[in-house]
């Protein structure tokens, strides 16, 4: 995840850049080094470095790595013809790449040519079984020719290998999650909570998938989820916040005629659904009669 | 004996600083071969996924109170069971590692242009060392030193009455040879190949990475893991968050 300094940093050096000041090429060398997705950003001030051929020569050996940064993007931004461009310059330069054929695939596949990219993948991923954005890449085709399924499969396999890829762990509990497989789903959110404990985002996801998943104990680890992101978050989320009046009447529903045990549950949810009115007052002044009805009738039906 | 000696400044000139000068260049000219002979090193699937298989375990350990302990007991056992679990490894393979990197012959190959060419320049230097510089007092160390180091600081000079303090110049080749590397990586920048000593430690305590050894390692460690779900505090913190929220 980015911090809030490079986040910061970025932005700024975004507004520089889209205001006609200098910095194009550092902000492309931050979009590179961050992973971030702007690739309409990265298009326009790529394409205006490259075509000036006096910033070009400035860049030296630099210049490939924008290349390659450029046709990405533009493969993003369904503009074909600029990142056919881009390859060609590059497979004129370097002839015998893997990472040209690379990008040579993605170009297949951002055509729509399934069939052609798919066997232009497989016999990269021979030549080397370790790369691994080509098996990314496999995944997301699958996912775009609605192959759901097959995704499932591939992503599968991918994680046998490299089984501490926690985006892949993630990705992978989306698409459960999106099937309805909530108990996979949960098994994924549990693997990013493990790997990164501090993210209230996985936490959020987390509490969601066991509230629907629904039953006794799946609701009270999810109310427990939810109390952590709102921790996490210093009382901002405001799912969370419905999240616990939610699962606090719905507990109250399973549990009714046993006894009562937990003083302490009443006493999160009314702060809960006063910290939502609170909210609402400044947010959204006019929803909040609406909010107080749906929260009357949470706390009547427990 | 307590007397200073006065070393000619001619010293300085035409022994330390050209010393130095061809250590560093020899560096550069090494850094620059091994890049050049350098072959590409295609890591096999399996030790790559052990890697992983290891980062995993790591993580499970260390957020282990972030989730549920039923999660937590399902995934010990994945990990532990004794008879396909991920980390387990029967006693058989445990020296794997070892044996197939001296039988593949690319690696063997590997080691020794390694070795060789950290071998090959420190001899060469050495010799040079001994042969044009020995025979006269080229330094004095600014802290006194005892009896023992006189035989190692002082080979040329076959006085036995100068203090131990002022040394011979392969003292000053071997005080560059440790010195140098901060140098050098700041010169090539990290992962350069002059960085001798970090290789030797290497060398002296087993082959390095040695991936049957840690999943045991870890397997250990994940046994020994008690799980404390730190889920109820998080709900007592929510609260106080709230309240302050609230107030």
């Amino acid at each position: 995840m980015v911090t809030k300094t490079e986040e910061s940093e970025l932005k700024n050096l975004e507004i520089q850049v889209d205001n006609g000041g200098g910095g194009a090429w550092e902000y492309l060398s931050l979009v590179r080094k961050l992973k971030v997705r702007r690739s309409d950003k990265v298009l326009k001030h790529g394409l205006s470095i490259l075509n000036d051929s006096k910033l070009r020569s400035k860049l030296g050996a630099d210049e490939w790595t924008l290349y390659e940064q450029v046709a990405v993007a533009a493969m993003d931004c369904q503009c074909l013809d600029v990142a056919q461009d881009c390859t060609k310059a590059l497979r004129k330069r370097f002839s015998e790449s893997k990472r040209v054929g690379r990008l040579e695939a993605m170009l297949l596949e951002a055509k729509g040519s399934w069939e052609k990219a798919e066997k232009a993948y497989s016999s990269l991923l021979e030549d080397n079984p370790l790369d691994q954005i080509i098996h990314k890449r496999r995944v997301a085709m699958a996912k775009a020719q609605g192959n759901i399924s097959g995704a499932i499969e591939w992503l599968n396999k991918y994680l046998e290998i490299f089984m501490a890829d926690h985006d892949a762990w993630r990705e992978l509990a989306e698409i459960y999650s999106s099937l309805q497989m909530y108990k996979q789903a949960a098994f994924c959110y549990e693997e990013v909570i493990l790997a990164q404990p501090t993210v209230p985002l996985y936490h959020l996801a987390y509490a969601d998938v066991l509230y629907t998943l629904g039953g006794l104990e799946n609701v009270q680890t999810a109310k427990k989820y939810y109390a952590s992101t709102i921790d996490l978050t210093g009382g901002k989320n405001t799912r969370a916040l419905f999240g616990i009046c939610l699962c606090t009447s719905a507990i109250a529903q399973l549990t009714k005629g046993k006894n009562k045990e937990d003083k302490e549950g009443s006493q999160l949810q009314s702060l809960a659904a006063k910290a939502l009115e609170r909210d609402y007052k400044q947010r959204a002044p006019d929803k909040l009669p609406q909010l107080t009805t749906a929260l009357k009738s949470l706390t009547l039906s427990s | 004996m307590a007397e200073d000696l006065v070393l000619d400044t001619a010293i300085r000139d035409w022994v330390l600083i050209p010393l130095s000068v061809v250590m560093v260049l020899i560096g550069v000219l090494r850094h620059i071969v091994s890049k050049l002979l350098r072959s590409s090193q295609t890591p096999d699937i399996k030790i790559v996924r052990e890697g992983q298989v290891m980062l995993r375990a790591r993580n499970l350990r260390a957020a282990a109170n972030f989730i549920p302990s039923k999660a937590f007991r399902a995934r010990k056992l994945y990990y532990c069971n004794e008879e396909n679990g991920l980390l387990f490894v029967p006693k058989g393979q445990a020296t794997n590692p070892q044996a197939q990197m001296f039988s593949d012959p690319n690696m063997a190959m590997d080691m020794m242009k390694k070795n060789l060419s950290m071998i090959i320049p420190q001899t060469l230097t050495f010799a040079w060392v001994n042969f044009f510089f020995s025979g006269f007092v080229a330094a004095k160390i600014p802290f006194p030193l005892t009896q023992r180091f006189r035989s190692m600081l002082q080979n040329g000079i076959d006085l036995s009455t100068v203090d131990v303090s002022y040394v011979s110049s392969r003292s000053w080749y071997f005080l560059n040879l440790f010195g140098l590397r901060g140098l050098f990586s700041l010169i090539l920048g990290e992962e350069n190949a002059v960085d001798d000593t970090q290789r030797m430690m290497q060398m002296g305590g087993g082959f390095g990475f040695d991936p049957s050894k840690g999943l045991s390692v870890e397997k250990d460690n994940l046994d020994i893991t008690q799980h404390d779900w730190a889920l109820p505090n998080f709900e007592h913190h929510a609260e106080d968050v709230l309240k302050r929220v609230i107030s």
